[in-house]
C-alpha cells in the first residue's frame, strides 16, 4: 500500500488568511455595529461565533464520514489521512462550540450545562471522536488502523442527524436551529461573514492537517 | 424588565477569547508542524 506525497501549502494558507480576515470583520460587526438583542441583550453577540462554529463543525463531521466511506471503498490511505484530519479538526470545533454554548447558557439558562437532548448528543459525538483519535494511537499497522477508525467514524457519525433533529424531536431546552431565516435581518451580515470565515478556516485546517497525516503515513510505510 | 438578560459583556469577551485562542493557537501549531516536516 502506497500514498502520494502531499501538495504545497499555498492554497490552505490563502484560505486561512481569508478566513481569519472575514472573522475579524464579522466579529467587529457583531460586537460593535449590530444592535443588542431585545431579551438576551449583549450576551446574544455570542451567536456570531457559536452558530458559525456549529455549522462548520457539522460540515466537518460530514466530510469525516465521507472520507471514511471512500477509504473503505477505495482502500486508498490518502483518504485515511483526510479522515485523521477531519477527526482532529472536528474535535477542536466541537470543544469550541461546547465552551461557547456553556458561556451563553450561564446567563440565559442559569446553568453552564444541562443534559438536554441537543447538548447530550453533541457530547456523545465529541467523546466518540476523542475515542477514535485515542484508538488510532494504539494501532501501529496503518492499513488496520485506517479500517478500524473508518468503521468507528461511520458508526459515530450516525449521531449527527440526532444532533441536528434533537431540538425538533424532543422538548429541548436548547433553541431550534438558528439561520438567517430565523433571526432578525439586523443580525444577518455578521452571522453570514463569520459563517464563511469559520468555514474557510475549517477547510484550511483540514487541508494542512491532512498534509501532516500524509507525511506521517509515508514515513510509516517506508 | 423581567426575563431580560442585563450586562453580559464579560461572557461575550470570554466566548470570543476562547474562540480566538483556539483558532489562532491551532493555526500556529499546524503552520509550524508543516514547516518542520517540509
Amino acid at each position: 500500500m502506497d500514498i502520494a506525497p502531499p501538495s504545497t501549502t499555498k492554497t490552505p494558507m490563502i484560505l486561512l488568511a481569508l478566513g481569519f480576515a472575514l472573522l475579524v470583520i464579522g466579529s467587529y460587526l457583531g460586537l460593535f455595529v449590530a444592535p443588542a438583542e431585545q431579551y438576551m441583550g449583549q450576551v446574544q453577540r455570542i451567536m456570531y461565533v457559536h452558530v458559525p462554529t456549529v455549522w462548520s463543525w457539522m460540515l466537518c463531521v460530514c466530510f469525516t464520514f465521507i472520507a471514511a466511506v471512500i477509504f473503505l471503498f477505495r482502500n486508498d490511505l490518502k483518504w485515511d489521512a483526510r479522515l485523521e484530519a477531519g477527526l482532529e479538526v472536528g474535535t477542536l470545533l466541537c470543544a469550541m462550540l461546547c465552551c461557547q454554548g456553556a458561556i451563553w447558557a450561564k446567563p440565559t439558562w442559569g446553568v453552564w450545562w444541562d443534559w438536554d437532548p441537543r447538548l447530550t448528543s453533541v457530547a456523545v459525538l465529541l467523546f466518540a471522536f476523542l475515542g477514535i483519535i485515542a484508538l488510532r494511537q494504539f494501532v501501529d499497522d496503518p492499513p488496520r488502523r485506517a479500517v478500524w477508525s473508518a468503521v468507528a467514524t461511520i458508526i459515530a457519525s450516525a449521531d449527527l442527524p440526532i444532533v441536528y433533529f434533537s431540538v425538533k424531536w424532543w422538548n429541548s431546552l436548547h433553541q431550534t436551529q438558528s439561520s438567517p431565516s430565523t433571526v432578525s435581518s439586523a443580525f444577518h451580515l455578521p452571522l453570514r461573514i463569520n459563517a464563511f470565515g469559520v468555514f474557510f478556516v475549517m477547510v484550511a485546517f483540514v487541508m494542512l492537517r491532512s498534509r501532516l497525516a500524509t507525511r506521517k503515513l509515508r514515513e510509516e510505510l517506508v | 424588565m423581567q426575563g431580560v438578560v442585563t450586562g453580559g459583556w464579560g461572557f461575550v469577551i470570554a466566548a470570543y477569547s476562547i474562540t480566538g485562542i483556539a483558532l489562532f493557537g491551532y493555526a500556529a501549531w499546524l503552520i509550524q508542524k508543516n514547516r518542520e516536516r517540509r
